[in-house]
């Protein structure tokens, strides 16, 4: 063989060597466990903290929210959507309650070609042209507001027999004699039909009314509800509050959407509350805010008053006249 | 004379290709060796668990529990992801967005995501959609900063025929063109399906970046390495769901394990006629959409 070959043979086995002796030291063992990358990184990659923690791990110490945000039609929202991510918290303090919910619900709820019909959307300027905060109106743990009616099909005059046990609370035409007990008279058939019930299942709870509630069959309530709803309100006199007026004038604003600007609803599931006893809203109120009586849209719209201000709108609806200045009211 | 220096130069040019030569040789070696190892390493893992191999020292974790890789309540050869997209139920709030930046510390600008959300318009008597994504000026005006994500409500008030949003991520190819390209092995399929990149060994070279079909990847200026979605690897890993899927509220992003017949995306799958994105890439995505026009790719 000539020379300059195997030189050149030498040379390449000499290479070989060289770097057979160098890829152990400069390649990390892990490198081709099992493939051309380096094993040990994924071990390094699985061990990330997560951030997102998910509801398990709110449901911890906010049990009751919890329960009532996955027993409605917001579940599938997770509280980290709305509040931020919970990785430490509580260590690190308080997660948000969001601010300008406006922008957070219309992300979702702004109608919007390409959403599909099944997603509940508003358009904005229609639904909430004052500019008001959603919540003022829906509660974001259970946003539905209960729309559907109590059908009433009572008999007024069968229920004029029975209404005599409730007269000396109430009155004998449905106007309440003291400040603290509703006036009934006039009142939406279905919302009374509503909270008969109510009290009768034990859902809402009075120390006087439960009792007498659990005694009415279910015909009895109809017919009280279509009685009482029959009855003229004109009789109740101009009830005089501490309040001011005025101020609760601001605040009902927020209260429009459902109970209607002067205390006079447009759905029959929501109670009038023109004229109402302002020591009875009062109460009503205070005890929505309390969590006592338990209603979903009250206990969010009730939350952010003061006493004040439960005064402030109690003299201002009970100053408002409870017939419409146009129209007829409407009853059912 | 003049014979001599021709011989001279001859030397010394002959002495310079024996060098060559050497480097050629050393070079060969090495390529040659690692196929070698290559070769080795299948064939000490392909016997089974039985056998066990020098395990180095960052896995000491899996180590102790024997064969579970890459952590001991993990063991990737058990799983076999899969991701389904429904679009018909997306409402484009781009919550997924937002749990994914923050989950996976991704730059809070307009222009880098692990996933996004597409928006297709057709207008009354125009042939072709109308596309559109977060960095369109019109939605980071919409949203207020480019650090949070809406669409902009910009076809309120025009005539639209059809329009759909569609939620994109990486589609974990079975054949991942962005692997192939890697000039270092700094990214790679795992066994359970998912194409991870290592950030210590990436050098930033955005190979993979131009290789992907579907724009998966992007670079990040500051570590200076190329990432993407990895399903939340660190999620799945410890039995969560990856935050977009997490966070959506109108379930249309699916996830789950093939392996599990009754998985969520198994049923998603089976239960649907589903397709992918790009099929004549050959790239085998395993992200299937439910929903969407021809026109999505």
């Amino acid at each position: 063989m000539p020379k300059h070959i195997f030189r050149l043979v030498g040379l390449i086995f000499g290479g070989l060597a060289v770097a057979l002796i160098a890829i152990p030291l400069l390649t990390v063992d892990s490198f081709y466990r099992f493939g051309h990358y380096r094993a040990d990184s994924v071990p390094e990659i699985a061990a990330q903290e997560p951030v997102y923690q998910t509801a398990r791990y709110c449901l911890a110490c906010h049990t009751p929210r919890v329960a009532q945000w996955s027993a409605n039609s917001h579940k599938t929202v997770t509280c980290e959507i709305c509040h931020g991510v919970a990785q430490g918290h509580p260590a690190n303090g308080k997660l948000p309650i969001p601010k300008d919910v406006v922008k957070l619900c219309t992300l979702c709820h702004e109608a919007m070609p390409g959403r599909p019909s099944a997603q509940p959307q508003i358009e904005v300027a229609k639904h909430n042209p004052s500019g008001q905060q959603c919540t003022a109106c829906h509660n974001p743990h259970s946003p539905k507001i209960a729309t559907t009616l109590v059908k009433v099909t009572g008999n007024a005059a069968a229920g004029k027999q029975r209404a005599a046990s409730c007269a000396s609370c109430h009155g004998e035409e449905g106007i309440s004699p003291n400040d603290t007990w509703p006036n009934l008279a006039g009142q939406h058939a279905a919302y009374l039909a509503r909270i008969l019930a109510a009290y009768k299942s034990g859902d809402q709870k009075d120390v006087a009314m439960t009792p007498l509630a659990q005694a009415l069959s279910d015909a009895d309530i109809q017919n009280l509800a279509t009685y009482y709803a029959g009855l003229s309100c004109k009789a109740a006199p101009g009830a005089k509050a501490v309040g001011d007026a005025a101020a609760g004038k601001i605040l009902a604003k927020n209260c429009a959407g459902c109970h209607g600007e002067t205390g006079i609803s447009g759905n029959p599931a929501w109670p009038m509350i023109a004229a109402q006893k302002p020591g009875y809203l009062v109460n009503v109120l205070k005890a929505f805010r309390a969590g006592l009586r338990k209603d979903p849209t009250m206990a969010s719209a009730s939350k952010s008053l003061s006493d004040t201000d439960i005064t402030n709108l109690a003299a201002y609806y009970a100053q408002q006249s409870c017939q419409p200045a146009t129209q007829g009211r409407k009853t059912q | 004379m003049n014979e001599k220096t021709t011989l001279d130069a001859r030397r010394a040019f002959l002495g310079k290709l024996g060098l060559a030569a050497t480097c050629t040789g050393a070079a060969m070696g090495v390529g040659a060796l690692g196929a070698i190892k290559t070769a080795a390493a299948k064939s000490e893992s392909s016997p089974g668990p039985a056998k066990s191999e020098p395990v180095p020292s960052g896995a000491k974790g899996a180590s102790a529990e024997g064969n579970s890789f890459p952590t001991p309540d993990y063991d990737w050869t058990k799983h076999q992801w899969a991701f389904g997209v429904d679009a018909t139920k997306c409402i484009g709030c781009l919550r997924c967005v937002e749990a994914c930046k923050r989950e996976n510390d991704v730059p809070r600008n307009a222009h880098q995501f692990r996933t996004w959300v597409e928006r297709y318009v057709y207008l009354e008597g125009e042939k072709n959609a109308h596309i559109d994504s977060h960095p369109d000026p019109v939605n980071i005006e919409a949203s207020g900063s480019e650090k949070e994500y809406r669409f902009a409500n910009r076809y309120k008030d025009a005539k639209v025929d059809k329009a759909f949003f569609v939620p994109k991520l990486c589609n974990q190819c079975t054949h991942p063109a962005c692997v192939q390209v890697c000039p270092v092995g700094a990214t790679y399929k795992g066994k359970d399906g998912v194409v991870l990149i290592d950030h210590e060994y990436c050098i930033g070279c955005r190979y993979c970046v131009q290789a992907c079909p579907y724009g998966a990847r992007y670079f990040d200026e500051e570590k200076g390495v190329s990432d993407k979605c990895t399903w939340c690897y660190h999620r799945i890993t410890k039995g969560l769901q990856p935050a977009c899927v997490e966070v959506c509220p109108v379930g249309a992003r699916i996830f789950g394990d093939t392996n599990d017949k009754q998985s969520p995306v198994s049923l998603f799958i089976r239960n649907n006629r589903v397709q992918v994105l790009r099929p004549e890439s050959g790239n085998a995505p395993n992200v299937f959409y439910v929903g969407i026009d021809k026109e999505v790719n």
